[in-house]
């Protein structure tokens, strides 16, 4: 052996050596991996999972949303979503191929589509929202890619889907609508979005690095819950009728600034009906309506394009009934009643004397009454028949600020009503603890100089109807689940008592008086007993050098036993008048003659309008001649036997119709004479009542008038049949009457 | 030999004449060995039995090291097989590919462990220089064949794939151990200590550069430091050495260009990081090497249970076995294997030091020290604590070329083991 002295060396060199391995080298190996594998372990793990794990979406259905009677509003159809995972591209080839079929299947330029092959991501989206014909196309290049080109996994497709408004412009505010990823954005679909939208599944399997499953099952599922289906208080026909009616009171009055319409069930505080016109097509709520906005927005420099075009569509999708505030006008004198009633300041005695104006205390301007000549001493019906603001301004002063405010906020107007509906906007009121300057609360007392929302006005004047309990308002009455088991179902709630049963009373039995012949007579349905009260607005803004009012109409019925409560208001006429009796009133008794029988509310004719009413014809076919004609006559109605036979073989207007009295029924005895029978429909427009009548009657037609009561003074301004149209003789027309719109008595 | 040792601190006096007395041993012990070229030279007869005495068996090898080798073989060729099947299954069709690939070479590699462990290694003593030029000459030859995955580091026999630098290290370690074992005495010279190592190391990290290799330069430059080392040079060019290093790389880091050569280096020390997307493909290897080492934990998915073999980390057969490794038998298993390779490494280092002669000390040390240098750099490499740039793990990485290769230096070394005195069982 090499004992010697090199070697001694040479064997402590070869320890070192030995040493340097194990301890720095093997050592530093062994720390890394200790340090790798158990403190950053977890970290590491997790990244490692997330790219060994296909986690796929399994997106839930949004939930359906019904109106009360189970009227499709809103629902979601499957469609699919095209997806791509370019990182599987191998050359530029493949990738021109799958962009030339994506491109040509789906219509979209090549290039665009090949610029996403580039990308380096396992999840692409190339097309939302493809309809199931489209889908067959994809799958079918699918499968030609793999046959043709040995192309596999880059394109698929994923279950998604897309929400349909059967009904599209309409009830837009209240129903909303989603956005691409299928999140509610507005309305009921914003304010549910969580119960609508379910709960997404999970399909998680595990992957090789190409994306494809590995060998061994590694599979868990979790099953999407499908959204919870709405059903609305919402009524589909009442709301159609407060639509039509709105946007002819738009249209007719020239509203600039939108007009609503909340119909309430005064016993429950269900929102029947919200129209906020002019709606918008949920279908496409990123279409402005309003095309000279449109153009007023193109033409505006480029760069402010987007942000006036986003402004212009977010005031289209405002909900005027909740987010907007308004001053109540003369409809609030119904809560300066309320409150001066329920506090014993007005009694039988109580008169009030208007001179055309009023000083509210020593030293204050006049305030006008809309009569600057005064209504002179009333009584308080009379005062509020008058709308006289004098006379609501001295009630107001002895209610008292303090009380004012008490009653102000027993009514709900301090607060929001809390519907169920997103952006409701507060009130704005001269002050936040109350206090009131003695103008403050003069003004106040009709209506003036604080804001408050449409729904707050509709909640407190359904309360005044109810007996005096305020409601809570609301707009989902049920929530079912996937199976259509009831998840939720809102039972109405009493807010408080704000006013005895007995003032609830007699204020409604003054305000039918007011609809029947006060200054809200053009609000009134014959037979259904309506209450209700005008409002005139100022804004204290203008328009052209004009001031700008809203004309607002809020009133229920029937008054002995009130069951549905309506604000109809439009924001800024621009037309012939700007008043709450003259815009709002007419739209308000057209909307309530059309839902009261809809909702087979009785009817409770007076005397008088059974006088007014029409008959019904009886049936005279197969009668003698001779005898026939004498029944009609007996009938009150005028007969005219046209033909040669003995018998009548059929007769216009036929058994049951309605027809005013005196109307003409004419007699057909043999068959020649009912197809030579024609006459042309004369003008009927323009005309008082008994004109129209003479007209008819000159041709052997009937008409059957249909408008306010007040029609007996009105002029006709429609006919249901058109002018020039061959009709038989004795065909009933029906003939719309209004009031003459320079009756309005100038109510403020 | 204590007095020796003890000598080294007495006077100057006694210094002088042990210095005389170490001249003698020199020249008695290059007497030694140059005396199989008197042998020839002198008598037939002793020629003749020189040849007969081709194999020169004095007892019988160290079985813990070849147990250990064995053990490691068995281990590394389950893990490879383990690591290669999902990758061999997507790519050549065929989950066994690989496995049964490195078992034909594990064989090859066996039987040429015992013929080699029955040779007397005094023979590679002739053979050094000729070896080394060989590897020379098949490091030039590498760089004119094409190159394969964009490197020149392999020549295609048909059958394997011949990596010139595996032959490169072990002609270093021969030459160094020849050179050292000839000139020892003066090997605390600059002449003959550290000349021929810049003469011989300098070209082949040219050479390496050019194909490119990096993680080799870094072995053959620590397996012939570790060879003068061992062969006596002085400590001080060794500190010169280390303290040039470190200046370099202070250099580097202060100028900022460190962090560029990092970069550079395909993202080492980023892997987990995003910067570019080009980066992010450069690291895509070593970042799934550190998944693989972080999801197995502690005690690792089982067995056959790795998930990221499955063309997360690319050719797991190959140079990131371990972190498959890692991955299925976690930290524990892992430490176990490190813990083995570390006893071969002491075991080897054993036999050496007790060798007959202070060839076989040198030869058997640096190659026992290229396995354990080979495994400390590989878990570095798949650690991120050193770019990646090739290097493989000894009995775990595919290969069949180097697996032979590594298990015939094995057998130089049972070889040594053979006339070392030692107790072998």
């Amino acid at each position: 052996m090499a004992k010697i002295g090199s070697s001694n060396m040479l064997y402590r060199r070869g320890m070192a050596v030995l040493l340097i391995i194990l301890v720095l080298g093997f050592g530093t190996g062994v720390f890394r991996l200790v340090q790798l594998g158990i403190f950053d372990g977890e970290e590491l793990q997790q990244r490692a999972v997330d790219q060994q794990l296909n986690d796929t979406t399994i997106s839930a259905k949004r939930g359906t949303i019904y109106d009360t009677n189970g009227k499709i509003l809103a629902q979601s159809a499957t469609v699919w979503k095209v997806v791509m995972s370019p990182i599987y591209f191998k050359d530029d080839e493949e990738r021109t191929i799958v962009s030339k079929g994506l491109s040509e299947i789906l219509g979209k330029d090549q290039e665009t589509i090949y610029e996403k092959t580039k990308e380096s991501s396992y999840y692409v989206i190339v097309q939302r929202q493809i309809e199931s014909d489209v889908k067959d196309k994809i799958l079918e290049f699918i499968d030609k890619l793999e046959e043709d080109h040995g192309i596999t996994g880059v394109v698929s497709l994923i279950e998604d889907y897309k929400r349909y408004y059967p009904y599209g412009e309409f009830a837009s505010s209240v129903i909303g609508f989603t956005g691409s990823d299928g999140q509610g954005l507005e309305g009921i679909e914003l304010k549910y979005d969580s119960q609508l939208t379910g709960t997404p599944g999970r399909l998680i399997t595990a992957k090789n690095a190409n994306g494809t499953e590995m060998p061994f099952k590694y599979e868990q599922k979790v099953d999407a819950e499908d959204g919870n289906n709405l059903v609305l208080t919402l009524d589909e026909t009442i709301q159609h009728i407060l639509e039509k009616y709105v946007d002819k009171g738009i249209e007719e009055n020239k509203v600039i600034n939108r007009a609503v319409a909340v119909m309430m069930d005064i016993k429950t505080g269900a929102v029947l009906g919200m129209a906020v016109e002019g709606g918008y097509d949920l279908n496409d709520p990123f279409t402005l309506v309003s095309h000279t906005e449109q153009k007023t927005i193109d033409a505006l420099p480029l760069d402010q394009q987007n942000a006036a075009e986003s402004a212009a569509l977010s005031k289209q999708w405002r909900n005027k009934a909740v987010s907007d505030t308004y001053y109540p006008g003369s409809v609030w004198k119904i809560i300066t009643s309320a409150m001066a009633l329920q506090e014993g300041k007005i009694t039988d005695q109580s008169r009030y004397n208007c001179v055309g104006y009023y000083v509210p205390f020593d030293g204050a301007q006049k305030v006008y009454c809309h009569n600057t000549s005064g209504h002179g001493e009333q009584t308080f019906d009379q005062a509020l028949c008058n709308s006289c603001n004098p006379a609501f301004m001295m009630i107001g002063q002895s209610v008292g600020s303090a009380k004012f405010w008490e009653y102000y906020q027993a009514f709900g107007f301090s607060e929001k009503t809390g519907i169920d509906l997103p952006g409701e906007s507060e009130d704005i009121f001269f002050s936040t603890d109350g206090s009131m300057q003695p103008m403050d609360l003069a003004v106040a007392s009709f209506g003036q100089n604080f804001s408050i929302t449409p729904i707050q006005m509709v909640t407190a004047v359904s309360a005044v109807a109810n007996g005096g309990k305020l409601m809570q308002p609301y707009v989902v009455e049920q929530i079912t689940d996937e199976n259509g088991n009831v998840v939720e179902s809102k039972e109405p709630t009493v807010k408080r008592q704000v006013i005895s049963e007995e003032v609830s009373k007699y204020l409604s039995s003054v305000l039918e008086q007011n609809a029947q012949a006060g200054s809200g007579k053009n609000g009134y349905v014959a037979g259904y007993r309506v209450a209700g009260k005008t409002g005139t607005s100022e804004k204290l803004t203008y328009t052209n050098g004009a001031e700008d009012y809203i004309a607002s109409f809020c009133g229920y019925a029937p008054a002995n036993d009130p069951q549905v409560a309506l604000l109809v208001y439009f924001d800024t006429p621009t037309g012939d008048s700007y008043y709450g009796s003259t815009v709002a009133a007419p739209v308000f008794s057209n909307i309530m003659s059309e839902v009261l029988p809809y909702l087979n509310v009785a009817t409770q004719y007076t005397a008088e309008e059974i006088a007014q009413m029409d008959t019904t014809a009886d049936n005279y076919v197969g009668m003698e001649a001779a005898a026939a004609k004498n029944n009609v006559e007996a009938g009150g109605f005028t007969a005219i036997v046209k033909g040669t036979g003995d018998k009548v073989l059929s007769q216009i207007p036929t058994a049951e119709s309605r027809l005013p009295q005196g109307g003409t029924v004419v007699l057909y005895t043999d068959s020649d004479s009912v197809k030579d029978d024609a006459v042309e429909v004369p003008d009927l427009t323009g005309l008082t009542v008994s004109e129209a009548n003479a007209v008819a009657s000159q041709y052997d037609l009937n008409i059957s008038i249909s408008g306010s009561n007040s029609a007996l003074e009105g002029i006709s301004y429609a006919q249901d049949i058109p002018k020039g149209t061959k009709v038989s003789s004795g065909t009933v027309i029906a003939v719309s009457f209004e009031q003459d719109s320079n009756y309005g008595t100038g109510i403020m | 030999m204590d007095y020796y040792v003890n000598l080294e601190h007495r006077s100057e006096e006694y210094k002088k004449y042990h210095e005389e007395n170490r001249g003698k041993y020199a020249t008695v012990k290059e007497r030694a060995t140059t005396s199989t070229v008197a042998g020839r030279s002198n008598s037939r007869r002793n020629r003749m039995k020189k040849k007969f005495k081709f194999f020169s068996v004095r007892s019988g090898m160290d079985m813990p090291f070849l147990f250990l080798v064995i053990v490691l073989l068995v281990i590394g060729v389950v893990m490879m097989f383990s690591a290669s099947y999902a990758y061999a299954y997507y790519t050549m069709g065929d989950s066994y590919y690989f496995l049964k690939r490195q078992l034909l070479f594990a064989v090859i590699g066996v039987l040429c462990m015992f013929f080699i462990s029955y040779f007397d290694y005094h023979h590679f003593h002739k053979a050094a220089v000729v070896i080394l030029g060989i590897a020379f000459l098949l490091l030039g030859v590498v760089l004119v064949l094409p190159p394969i995955n964009y490197v020149h580091r392999w020549i295609n026999l048909g059958f394997t794939m011949l990596q010139p630098s595996e032959i490169m290290k072990f002609a270093l370690i021969l030459f160094f151990a020849h050179w050292g074992s000839v000139y020892f005495t003066r090997m605390n010279t600059f002449k003959y200590g550290v000349l021929p190592a810049i003469c011989i190391l300098v070209p082949t990290i040219i050479l390496l550069i050019m194909e490119p290799h990096y993680s080799c330069i870094v072995i053959v430059t620590i397996l012939t430091m570790i060879m003068m080392f061992l062969g006596g040079v002085e400590k001080k060019w060794f500190i010169m050495a280390i303290g040039a290093c470190v200046a370099i790389f202070v250099i580097l880091y202060v100028t900022g260009l460190l962090t560029y050569a990092m970069e550079r280096m395909n993202g080492w020390g980023q892997a987990l990081e995003y910067t570019t997307s080009d980066m992010w493909q450069d690291t895509w290897q070593t970042r799934n090497s550190l998944y693989a080492i972080g999801s197995g934990g502690m005690t690792g998915l089982g067995l056959g249970q790795s998930r990221q073999k499955y063309l997360y980390l690319p050719e797991p057969q190959n140079d990131f076995v371990f972190a498959i490794v890692c991955e299925e038998l976690g930290i524990i298993g892992a430490v176990l294997i490190l813990a083995i390779f570390g006893l071969l490494v002491w075991r080897g280092i054993t036999i050496s030091l007790r060798a007959k002669d202070k060839f076989g000390m040198l030869l058997g040390m640096g190659l026992t020290a290229q396995v354990g240098l080979q495994v400390v750099i590989n878990i570095m490499v798949i650690t991120d604590l050193l770019p990646n740039t090739g290097i493989s793990l000894p009995f775990f990485s595919y290969g069949g070329s180097s697996l032979v290769m590594l298990l015939a230096q094995m057998g130089v070394v049972l070889s040594i083991s053979r006339n070392a005195n030692i107790n072998k069982t």
